[in-house]
């Protein structure tokens, strides 16, 4: 089995206004195809950072991440754009929903770079909707909606790009536990189904079942 | 395109405010053009040709081609209090080939001592068609009293200050050069390089010198050469070319065209800084509306790059939306331009009478191209530091 991510003595540290603030230091991490790796922290611990820097959407201060072998770091854009449309999928913690576009059009801006035939992709995002209890919403607002159903767009915008790597930041930490219950059983099953690898990050509230490993981060490091 | 759209009016104030720009900017430019070219026709006109003349001769220490012809009373041939050679037909071909020579004339000037009014007399012989004999010599436009020349033998114009000393009118008649001379007209033609006492078409002269001047063959009937220059700001380029070809002629300008270059400069010059002042206005408050756009949208362009969007998708929307706000409001500002236009050139409207507002097609096209040129310029800081941000700091940045 093959490593699709790699983090070699990874760091990240933050500069504003002449003070610097360390986030990430010295992070060695393999995550293997079909894996569901838990990132587990309190806040503040670095997850997201983490999270951020392995799907590229920031670079490293120190050391590489290596996505398929290729250095997320001194990647051009177009090689960074390439992998986070066709082969990653990021779920944020705090939903990153457009406000002033549709349920739908939230979903829809996710798969339309692909260029996908807008047919055939009504049909896959009407689907999910109705998975996820959201039919009849599609012309609603993200402002419209509970805090969990939008957790739940966030969720469909990732799925329906069918990523083979999903990074999940606190996905279910808006919702109620019957609504968390449904989105881990859809990654749970996608994992199963499409061989996904799948990364989360949490401060607790996903059950160890979910993941195949958990590693623990504090302060910045990976514990022990 | 339905994203950009739906951006465009979701931050309709803003875009408003982008077109405004760009009406604004494209209706004082419209006007200064407008304007810049009306001046161009009119004074800029007037200007070009003003003082764009100037003579070519050949100066001697002899006065004549005739043996024994030195002796003031036969005559000799001048150019400005000079004695000047004949030149022959070679040598205004050359001058009229010159480039920026807009015409070249001959000129014949011959000066005798008069026994009969016991005076100096000079006998300018001209091409009376010649557009150089008009702004180097005189024409029918300085006449004061009876008529041109026509091209009958015998007949000259007297300069006015000639004919006052001698008492002339019209249809007096003058005994001179050996021959009657009837005056039918008088003119007072200023300050001219070529001035004479009494004028005639240079056949005319030719004709009635040619006792005196042997010399006075086919190629060889002229002292001078009168020249016209196409415009004021060529003229010392044109004088040094011929000065070039030519090194043993002399060269002589009243200078007049020096003010007028100058002054058309000045005015030319006002209009394009004008113009380019307008144009960095215009990509300024481009940029600023442009850069207000993308700081507004700057986390949602994060999260659209977290899902893949490119650099150049993004970036061709945000050069799109600014051609399009500079598209409108161009056109919009072209239309009212061109409706000030029409309204400021109303008779029963008019409201500044000493300015002219013409429009010309073409310059409605550069307007065009000037905005849509602002409002690219305008993306580009904009589109740098959209290439230049992670997605993730964007997306964590909550301007």
């Amino acid at each position: 089995m093959g490593f699709i991510i790699e983090c070699i003595s990874l760091g990240k540290t933050y500069k504003r206004k002449g003070s610097a603030f360390t986030a990430l230091s010295d992070i060695n991490l393999k995550v293997s195809e079909n894996e569901a790796l838990l990132i587990r922290g309190r806040s503040g611990a670095g997850k997201s950072t983490l999270i951020h820097l392995m799907s590229g959407l920031i670079r490293p201060t120190s050391g590489k991440v290596l996505f398929d072998g290729i250095e997320l770091g001194n990647s051009g854009n177009s090689i960074l754009s390439e992998i986070l449309l066709n082969k990653t999928g990021i779920i944020f913690q705090n939903f990153n929903l457009l406000p002033a576009y549709t349920v739908f059009e939230n979903i829809e801006l996710g798969i339309l770079p692909k260029k996908t035939n807008s047919g055939k992709y009504r049909e896959i995002i009407n689907e999910y909707l109705k998975q996820f209890d959201l039919e009849g919403k599609e012309q609603l607002l993200p402002a419209e909606l509970s805090t969990g159903q939008q957790q739940k767009v966030a969720v469909i915008r990732t799925l329906v790009r069918e990523p083979s790597l999903i990074f999940a930041d606190e996905p279910t930490g808006s919702v109620d536990d019957q609504s968390a219950s449904e989105i881990l059983e859809h990654l749970m099953n996608l994992k199963r189904q499409k061989n996904i690898t799948l990364v989360m990050a949490t401060h607790g509230n996903i059950p160890d079942r979910y993941a195949d490993r958990i590693i623990e981060l504090e302060n910045g490091r990976i514990k022990g | 395109m339905k994203y950009l759209f739906r951006e465009l009016y979701r931050h309709k104030w803003r875009t408003i405010t982008g077109i405004s720009g760009y009406l604004l900017a494209s209706l004082f430019l419209m006007l200064v053009l407008s304007l810049n070219y009306s001046q161009q026709n009119d004074s800029v006109g007037i200007l070009r040709s003003t003082g764009t003349h100037f003579i070519v001769y050949l100066p001697s220490t002899v006065s004549c081609c005739r043996p024994g012809c030195e002796d003031p009373v036969n005559g000799s041939l001048i150019a400005e209090g000079g004695f000047a050679q004949m030149l022959n037909s070679d040598v205004i071909e050359t001058v009229r080939a010159t480039s920026g020579v807009r015409a070249a004339a001959p000129y014949l000037l011959y000066k005798i001592h008069d026994e009969n009014l016991q005076c100096d007399i000079t006998l300018g012989g001209i091409d009376t068609s010649n557009i150089a004999t008009k702004t180097n010599v005189c024409s029918a436009d300085n006449i004061i009293a009876g008529t041109y020349l026509s091209g009958n033998m015998g007949e000259v114009v007297a300069e006015e200050a000639f004919a006052m000393a001698h008492k002339l009118k019209v249809g007096d008649t003058l005994h001179t050069f050996g021959g009657k001379m009837i005056v039918g007209g008088i003119v007072n033609s200023g300050i001219k390089p070529g001035k004479a006492d009494l004028y005639a078409t240079i056949d005319n002269v030719r004709d009635v010198l040619k006792e005196n001047l042997l010399c006075i063959s086919d190629g060889f009937d002229m002292n001078i050469i009168l020249v016209e220059v196409a415009d004021a700001r060529i003229q010392p380029r044109v004088m040094n070319d011929i000065k070039k070809q030519l090194s043993f002629l002399a060269v002589s300008s009243y200078n007049c065209y020096q003010p007028a270059s100058d002054v058309m400069g000045i005015m030319e010059g006002a209009g394009t800084v004008m113009t380019v002042l307008i144009f960095i206005f215009l990509v300024i408050f481009s940029a600023k509306t442009q850069f207000a756009g993308l700081i507004e949208r700057y986390r949602e362009l994060g999260i659209l790059k977290s899902l893949g969007w490119t650099n150049s998708s993004l970036s061709f929307s945000i050069v799109l939306s600014s051609v399009i706000q500079s598209l409108a409001g161009s056109i919009a500002g072209i239309l009212l331009g061109l409706l000030v236009v029409f309204l400021l050139g109303l008779n029963g409207a008019r409201v500044l009478d000493s300015f002219d507002f013409i429009v010309q097609p073409g310059r409605i096209g550069l307007l065009v191209l000037l905005c849509l040129a602002g409002s690219v310029i305008a993306t580009i800081w904009p589109v740098i530091k959209l290439a230049r941000a992670e997605a993730g700091d964007m997306i964590n940045s909550y301007n």
